[in-house]
């Protein structure tokens, strides 16, 4: 009788700790329509149409969980934006459209940071610089990040050459990239890169 | 006409300055340990950025570069204005502004020939330093011996506790078997004579009740325990470890390369998704590094088919298709999450949820992301009210000594999470 019971307490461990998640395995879900979103969720997608068919209350021969939006490209829940679209920021900003060639290098030396000048923006600057530009650049400029040991040609910011450089030139270099530097425009908006080049020229003078 | 006469003028001007150069005035370069240490100063924060010595970059490799150009004057001309020698027709000037794609050269107004020279000093001897030898085997041997001696040291020590229980052992045996002959050689009772000689088997072990109530007990805990875990465990998917369809390693990009986590996932500051980011900015870097530190080209090559690039010529070629990432930390729909309201408003560090992310060649879940976890962390928190005027009128209204926690401005609050 006791060697009984304690081989179901031995098979109950077993089949519980089954439930853990780990490596591959997700674990066991309990009442799970709520991990499942059934809006399409972007960043998500479940493209298998039998997954979750058990727990379906909709009788739409479908699983619970199938979460595709089949009439976008890959089926994927997100799509770009309809082209020509801008973002609405906060200080209604439009888009930069200096163009990508030396003339628009040239004329983007000429512009002039629409930010005021204080504290608090050369504070947000570093906070950005660090984000995006430290890890190549380094900390103080020098083009001594650690990245800039695999990467080549990373531009010394203090250097002579960059040295005399305008805001605008630096807003222009951080949204096309130059040289071997990549373009930067998608991931850091028009403000961040505005504010990284004052922090960038307030770099260059110390 | 004018230009059937300009071009020998120009021709003989070059020649003039030429001898005039190499015979008048011969710009040496300096051989001496210091020019050449002030030169790989100069070097390292000016030029590096678009020229190596021995290797083509934004612009061409330097090495030999004194040999190369028409003269040392050419150089240190070129260096202090390019532009000026490109416009005055000088054929070399225009010849290899034309193979680097007319991008042209910084011009370095402020430099002395002298520093110019001692660029050249340390480029000349920098180019005649004998390679290297390449660092794969380098590398390879260092990483095997430093793996292997920790692991050699663990096994000795293994071995030598081994020996000494071992060792033990017998002496044991042996005092016990001394200790019998000397208590034989006495004159016992019966009674201590089976004690002194009383047998000790296996079987009588296993069937003694104190060994049952041990095994038992061992048993029935360990099974407690399990019950008890795989119940908690339902439903939640800590230390999940997917298989991603691209091996990148965070112990490479954020650990050994200091990457910050928000380069990439550009939406943890101002959005409720940290978001997964685009093949795009893994080209900021990956157009140019073409071979991973783990596994060489196989995964780089992933992102090159997924966006569409050949780096053979490196160009778009525009066929493009997604990289399905498997999707690790999970809310429930009921709940609302946001990462810029922990990131940038609480000033929150990823790791403190995500836990030691730049460690994990492969991402897990870290954290529980129950509710318990959530609302313990509210309850534990302080809020940085400190120069926030939006918090100022609160401060004075509560106006109690102890800390303003997540707590007391609604972290609680049912409808802060599900609505």
């Amino acid at each position: 009788m006791r060697m009984k019971q304690g081989i179901w307490g031995l098979a109950a461990a077993l089949i519980l700790a089954g439930c853990k998640a780990g490596g591959d395995y997700q674990g066991l879900e309990y009442a799970p329509n709520m991990y499942h979103s059934v809006a399409y969720e972007p960043l998500t997608q479940i493209t298998d149409e039998g997954y979750g068919v058990l727990v379906n209350s909709l009788d739409n021969g479908r699983g619970e969980y199938y979460n595709t939006n089949k009439f976008n490209p890959f089926g994927m829940n997100m799509r770009l934006p309809a082209p020509n679209t801008v973002r609405r920021t906060a200080n209604g900003w439009l888009p930069y459209r200096g163009v990508n060639d030396t003339t628009g290098l040239r004329l983007a030396n000429k512009l002039i940071n629409p930010l005021t000048d204080s504290p608090a923006i050369l504070e947000q600057g570093k906070l950005f610089y660090e984000i995006n530009c430290k890890h190549c650049h380094g900390a103080k400029g020098a083009g001594d990040g650690k990245v800039a040991d695999k990467y080549p040609g990373v531009a010394n910011l203090t250097g002579d050459a960059i040295k005399g450089v305008t805001e605008g030139h630096i807003f222009h270099v951080i949204t096309y990239g130059k040289g071997l530097m990549g373009a930067h425009g998608s991931q850091v908006s028009e403000e961040e890169r505005w504010k990284i080049a004052r922090y960038v020229k307030q770099l260059q003078k110390n | 006409m004018k230009k059937i006469l300009s071009r020998p003028v120009t021709i003989l001007t070059l020649a003039l300055v030429f001898l005039f150069n190499s015979f008048a005035f011969a710009q040496q370069i300096p051989t001496d340990e210091a020019a050449i240490k002030a030169g790989e100063a100069l070097f390292n924060g000016n030029c590096k950025s678009c020229h190596r010595v021995k290797q083509k970059l934004v612009g061409p490799a330097l090495a030999g570069v004194e040999d190369r150009a028409p003269s040392v004057q050419w150089i240190l001309d070129w260096v202090r204005n390019p532009a000026r020698v490109i416009a005055s027709g000088d054929a070399y000037a225009n010849k290899i502004y034309n193979e680097y794609n007319k991008s042209q050269m910084t011009a370095f107004t402020s430099y002395t020939d002298e520093q110019i020279l001692s660029i050249l000093a340390y480029i000349k001897a920098e180019a005649n330093k004998v390679d290297a030898p390449p660092p794969g085997t380098t590398t390879a041997d260092t990483t095997g011996g430093g793996g292997g001696v920790p692991s050699g040291y663990l096994n000795a020590i293994l071995i030598g506790l081994v020996v000494i229980l071992v060792l033990l052992l017998i002496i044991l045996g042996l005092i016990i078997n001394a200790l019998k002959k000397y208590l034989d050689q006495k004159d016992l009772s019966e009674d201590d004579k089976e004690i002194v000689h009383s047998k000790y088997t296996f079987n009588t072990a296993i069937k003694s009740p104190a060994f049952i109530f041990i095994v038992v007990f061992l048993v029935a805990s360990v099974t407690f325990k399990n019950v008890i875990d795989g119940l908690y465990s339902i439903g939640i998917q800590q230390n999940y470890q997917p298989k991603q369809p691209i091996a990148f390693s965070h112990k490479i990009h954020a650990g050994q390369y200091e990457i910050e986590c928000r380069y990439c996932h550009t939406g943890a500051l101002k959005g409720k998704q940290a978001n997964i980011p685009s093949a795009n900015i893994c080209m900021n870097c990956h157009s140019q590094i073409r071979e991973g530190t783990n596994t060489g080209t196989t995964e780089i090559s992933k992102i090159y088919a997924a966006i569409g690039y050949d780096p053979a010529t490196g160009s778009y070629t525009g066929k493009q298709k997604p990289i399905e990432w498997v999707r690790i930390h999970n809310l429930p729909d009921l709940a609302y999450f946001n990462h810029a309201q922990h990131n940038n408003v609480g000033g929150i560090e990823c790791q403190t949820c995500h836990g030691p992310i730049e460690e994990m060649d492969v991402v897990k879940q870290y954290s529980l992301l129950t509710m318990g976890w959530c609302i313990d962390c509210h309850r534990k928190t302080d809020v940085n009210t400190k120069g926030n005027a939006y918090y100022d009128k609160l401060l004075e209204l509560h106006n109690s000594k102890k800390a303003l926690k997540v707590e007391d401005i609604g972290g609680l609050e049912c409808a802060k999470c599900h609505y």
